[in-house]
């Protein structure tokens, strides 16, 4: 995410404001990974994932006047994100129609990252946190923020960021064979 | 599984790239969408549609219900139209009738008063 963001200037996100249509193209091309995979391991799947990310755009282009440096803009893409999923989460919640990975086809496989076994193991791990708890290790591990600034993007206090993650990483350890605490991350909570 | 854990949760949640055709799509759908036009009207095909697909049953059902509505409505109307106007017809016959009968009435009563003026014995 950081990456992306100074690939994308200040120059470009004044021209973007105007409804310049190649510095919209970069704003896309430099944010679009941060915010579909964000969407993606929120909801699971591919054509969610889409849609969420669609939505997320077509709304920052409403709102682009608002906008006022990379960093917000990388916030703001981030806040939106994270809280239009958990909505959706709770909703299908709500709707009981809970898609559970084993019945649902379109699982996303992102092999080129690492071992697709363990990809998979802490894709499913990750789908029985609550929608909440899911987005603070999505912010903390995908777009390594600290617990800080997961708070304000969430708008959580920093003591129940720091609840989640630590829940969510005892979780994740009693179900991953051979998985070890890091202590710079226990120094962090 | 060996390494500890959060190591391994930052190389599983690497961000992943979309699919060309989405990226294209997404291109396409901000950049040809004006800042401050309606969004919806200028979403194109794909993922937005998708979803857009899935209301399309609710709306049909919910026109056709209105329309039923709205079509039983009319009739109870013209019901009440088409009552009114008997009433008004059988208000109207009563009307009649009673003035005809109030002429009889004062015919009769003459022809009777006459009568007894022509026999006062009777």
């Amino acid at each position: 995410m950081n990456e992306a963001v100074r690939q994308f200037t200040d120059h470009e996100l004044a021209l973007a404001r105007n409804g310049d249509a190649q510095a919209l193209t970069a704003l896309v091309l430099a944010h679009q990974r941060s915010v579909y995979s964000l969407a993606l391991r929120m909801l699971g799947t591919r054509d969610l994932a889409e849609d969420l990310a669609q939505d997320v755009f077509m709304q920052l282009n409403r709102n682009l006047k608002s906008i006022e440096s990379r960093e917000h803009l990388a916030f703001w893409l981030r806040k939106v994100t994270a809280f239009r999923a958990i909505d959706q989460l709770r909703q299908r919640a709500r709707l009981a129609t809970h898609l559970k990975s084993d019945t649902h086809a379109d699982h996303y496989n992102d092999a080129d990252t690492c071992d697709p076994l363990l990809q998979r193991h802490l894709k499913l791990l990750l789908e029985e946190l609550s929608p909440a708890a899911r987005a603070v290790v999505l912010l903390r591990y995908q777009e390594d923020l600290d617990p800080v600034d997961i708070a304000r993007t969430l708008e959580m206090p920093i003591n129940t960021v720091k609840s989640h993650l630590k829940r969510s990483l005892e979780f994740m350890r009693q179900k991953t064979p051979g998985a070890r605490s890091s202590r710079g991350e226990d120094e962090t909570l | 599984m060996s390494q500890d854990l959060e190591s391994q949760l930052r190389a599983a949640l690497r961000p992943i790239a979309p699919s060309a055709t989405f990226e294209k799509r997404l291109i396409a759908c901000v950049t040809d969408d004006p800042q401050h036009s309606q969004p919806k009207a200028n979403r194109v095909g794909g993922a937005g549609w998708r979803s857009r697909a899935r209301w399309l049953p609710v709306a049909a059902a919910a026109c056709v219900l209105i329309g039923v509505g709205l079509q039983n409505r009319l009739q109870v109307r013209r019901e009440r139209e088409n009552g009114l106007e008997a009433r008004r017809q059988v208000v109207e016959a009563l009307r009649v009738t009673s003035q005809k009968l109030d002429l009889a009435y004062e015919i009769v009563k003459s022809q009777s008063s006459s009568f007894t003026d022509e026999n006062p014995g009777v």
